[in-house]
């Protein structure tokens, strides 16, 4: 398990240079005066672009400027975003936490909520449940995440004056802009406990109901058809009708005996749910209002802020790359039998 | 006797045990009802829209790229004898693409007989938007979809057929590419090469290809495995002829379904790009963009009235849901009849 570990380890670092390969390599079909305007802050700075071409190498070959690129991005010189008026790493420290909160809060429930409806479908077949998750499943999987976001913000927000959109009720905000309430983590339900003020933590909960109950609606689909019919194979094999044979409760079986060995392939549906949700994040900010990368990043490709874009990409190549790892890594803890290989 | 007559009978497909599966499927019949209803819809488009066409002003750019005035509008777009139906409904100019503004009002207008779906805010008709934009989707989906497929098919293909490092290099690209997702792929791409419904079509298809690679390598390595290409490669047939004539065509064919099936989750994928201002240029008929111009007006006139101007946004989400809906009954009914055990 350990060398398993460590084999993957070691190949994050090669895969996020490959990554960094991919991504300057497209930049090269940008001129140098484009790839400069990175590192430009001032007016006064655009008027010498020459000086900046030449002191990021920009103008030598592709290795020079890919490593002094480099260079510049391990230690944090990402580039100056003018969508946000500051440098893309100030940003993107600014606005990870709130993405985090919301992400977090999003995946774990999405999952257990599809592994759980999934498991009663299966062993509920043909019943009414099955019937439910079945339509669920289909109708959940036809909305796209911002027409159900919009949907749900018309009826709840509009009509109910439910959950609310942003980050929490404004006067908390506020307080946390005065100083009077602290900012620890940067995420509003975590600072709110550490703060000892629980009904900020409950305003954060409460405004979080409706971008999760959209991401659960429409990317539980899967889980829990993936789940259903894995489960369905395992329920009938020989191994599950001996344990059954043994006396052994209903609920023992179906969850210890029968789940542990179907939910191996959730593991693979939830790499690529994490994929589907780093780009649903960036659609339930710019609906919600909830001011995460996403509602940074995406009016920042419309305006070409180029920076900002590629910081973005390389954020996600890192995240990607380390899901990745923990995807193979939860494959040698469920299924031994691969770490062994 | 003639080796030709010893060739088995093929089974035309219509006869075959997975098209019946398919066919008696109750799902898969309202699926295909559903899509036949928007394929008529794109193809009618020119004749639906006639009365706009006619009655705004502002569509006189695809009226005169036409070549009619305003006053044959009606006579010619709905008439199939006339050659200009037959221009507007196979290849209408790029300009018809366009909704016509009615006025530039920032207020949403209700349906009426001029407009029966209303008007969006910034004075687009919904109707033009919807079905102009059903022929967005499509072009959008089956090209995407072409591009994609063809671009995994070689991938794939290659790793299934070398094996070894390189289909060991090319499983981990794949991996990497499809954990990345598709909206940071379309932000580079449109950063670098301008927005625009090019530029998303594009991104989707360097980026999606992963998944038909990886699975069309599987179904590659699979039909390897079978007993008439060891007897082929007894016969002394050369690799290349064992893979063209023998793995090829017989790992193919479950790729092609599925992926045909994708079209609906592509369009669906594209319009939420253009819903957040990556796709279509604004005023271009896109499912996406009329959900973008109704965002302004989702919480309606005043506190506690959201549904006044439900028209600007339930009818194209409408449109887009049952798109996908269609596509996704197909999809389920043809999986289904591929994998009877499931």
């Amino acid at each position: 398990m350990t060398t398993f570990i460590a084999r993957g380890l070691l190949q994050l670092p090669v895969v996020l240079l490959a990554l960094s390969l991919l991504i300057f390599g497209m930049m090269q079909f940008l001129t140098p005066e484009q790839r400069a305007a990175t590192y430009v802050r001032t007016e006064q700075q655009a008027k010498n672009i020459d000086l900046i071409i030449r002191q990021y190498n920009l103008d030598k070959g592709f290795w020079a400027q890919y490593t002094t690129w480099l260079n510049q991005v391990l230690h944090g010189n990402l580039g100056y975003s003018k969508q946000s008026h500051e440098p893309v790493l100030t940003t993107i420290r600014k606005r990870l936490p709130v993405w985090t909160e919301l992400a977090i809060f999003m995946f774990f429930p999405t999952l257990a909520f599809g592994i759980w409806m999934g498991t009663l479908a299966a062993t509920h077949r043909d019943k009414l449940i099955d019937q439910f998750v079945r339509v669920f499943a289909i109708a959940g999987w036809s909305l796209p995440t911002f027409v159900l976001g919009i949907w749900l913000l018309a009826v709840l927000y509009g009509y109910f004056h439910c959950c609310g959109i942003g980050r929490a009720d404004d006067k908390y905000l506020i307080e946390f802009a005065k100083g009077t309430l602290k900012t620890y983590t940067g995420m509003i339900t975590i600072d709110g406990l550490l703060n000892g003020r629980p009904n900020v933590t409950f305003s954060g909960l409460k405004h979080l109901v409706m971008p999760v109950l959209t991401y659960m609606v429409v990317a539980s689909a899967q889980i829990m058809r993936v789940l259903r019919s894995s489960m369905l194979d395992v329920l009938n094999s020989d191994y599950v009708r001996t344990a059954r044979a043994k006396g052994l409760p209903e609920r023992v079986v179906n969850l210890k005996h029968a789940r542990h060995n179907a939910i191996i392939p959730i593991v693979t549906i939830a790499g690529l749910m994490f994929t589907f949700m780093l780009e649903g994040v960036f659609f339930i900010e710019i609906i919600f209002n909830i001011p995460g990368l996403g509602q940074w990043a995406v009016p920042a490709a419309i305006q070409l802020d180029f920076p900002a874009v590629i910081g973005i990409a390389l954020l996600t190549g890192v995240i990607v790359s380390i899901a990745n790892l923990v995807v193979d890594i939860l494959y040698g803890i469920i299924d031994p039998r691969i770490s062994f290989q | 006797m003639n080796p030709q007559e010893m060739k088995p009978e093929r089974e035309p497909w219509y006869r075959s045990k997975t098209f019946k599966r398919f066919r008696r499927n109750p799902l898969a019949i309202v699926g295909a009802l559903l899509l036949l209803a928007f394929v008529l819809v794109a193809f009618m488009a020119p004749a639906i829209t006639a009365p706009q066409l006619a009655s705004i002003p502002a569509a006189r750019p695809c009226l005169r790229d036409l070549g009619i005035k305003r006053s044959e509008v009606m006579d010619t777009l709905r008439n199939p004898l006339s050659p200009v139906f037959w221009k507007a409904t196979l290849a209408p100019p790029e300009s018809c693409y366009n909704i016509p503004r009615d006025g530039f009002s920032p207020l949403p207008k209700p349906p009426s007989e001029k407009h029966p779906m209303g008007v969006s805010g910034g004075g687009y008709d919904v109707m033009y938007g919807l079905v102009w934009g059903t022929r967005t989707a499509f072009y959008v989906g089956f090209l995407v979809v072409g591009i994609t497929l063809s671009i995994g098919i070689v991938v794939g293909g290659l790793a299934g057929f070398i094996g070894g490092a390189v289909d060991n290099f090319i499983m981990r690209v794949t991996d990497v590419m499809l954990s990345f997702p598709r909206l940071v792929f379309v932000m580079i791409i449109a950063v670098i090469f301008g927005s625009g419904l090019t530029t998303v079509m594009l991104a989707m298809a360097v980026v999606g290809w992963a998944g038909y690679a990886r699975f069309f390598r599987g179904d590659i390595l699979r039909t390897k495995a079978q007993e008439f290409v060891d007897a082929a490669r007894a016969l002394g047939a050369s690799p290349m002829r064992v893979f063209a004539k023998h793995v090829f065509p017989n790992a193919i064919g479950t790729l092609l379904i599925l992926a045909s099936m994708d079209v609906g989750s592509i369009v669906l994928a594209a319009s939420g790009f253009s819903f957040l201002g990556l796709g279509a240029p604004v005023g271009y008929a896109d499912w996406g963009q009329m959900i973008s111009f109704a965002r302004d007006y989702i919480l309606g006139s005043a506190q506690g009235t959201p549904f006044d101007y439900w028209y600007v946004s339930v009818y194209p989400s409408l449109m887009l849901v049952l798109f996908g809906l269609a596509w996704n009954l197909l999809g389920d009914a043809v999986r289904d009849a591929l994998d009877p055990k499931s």
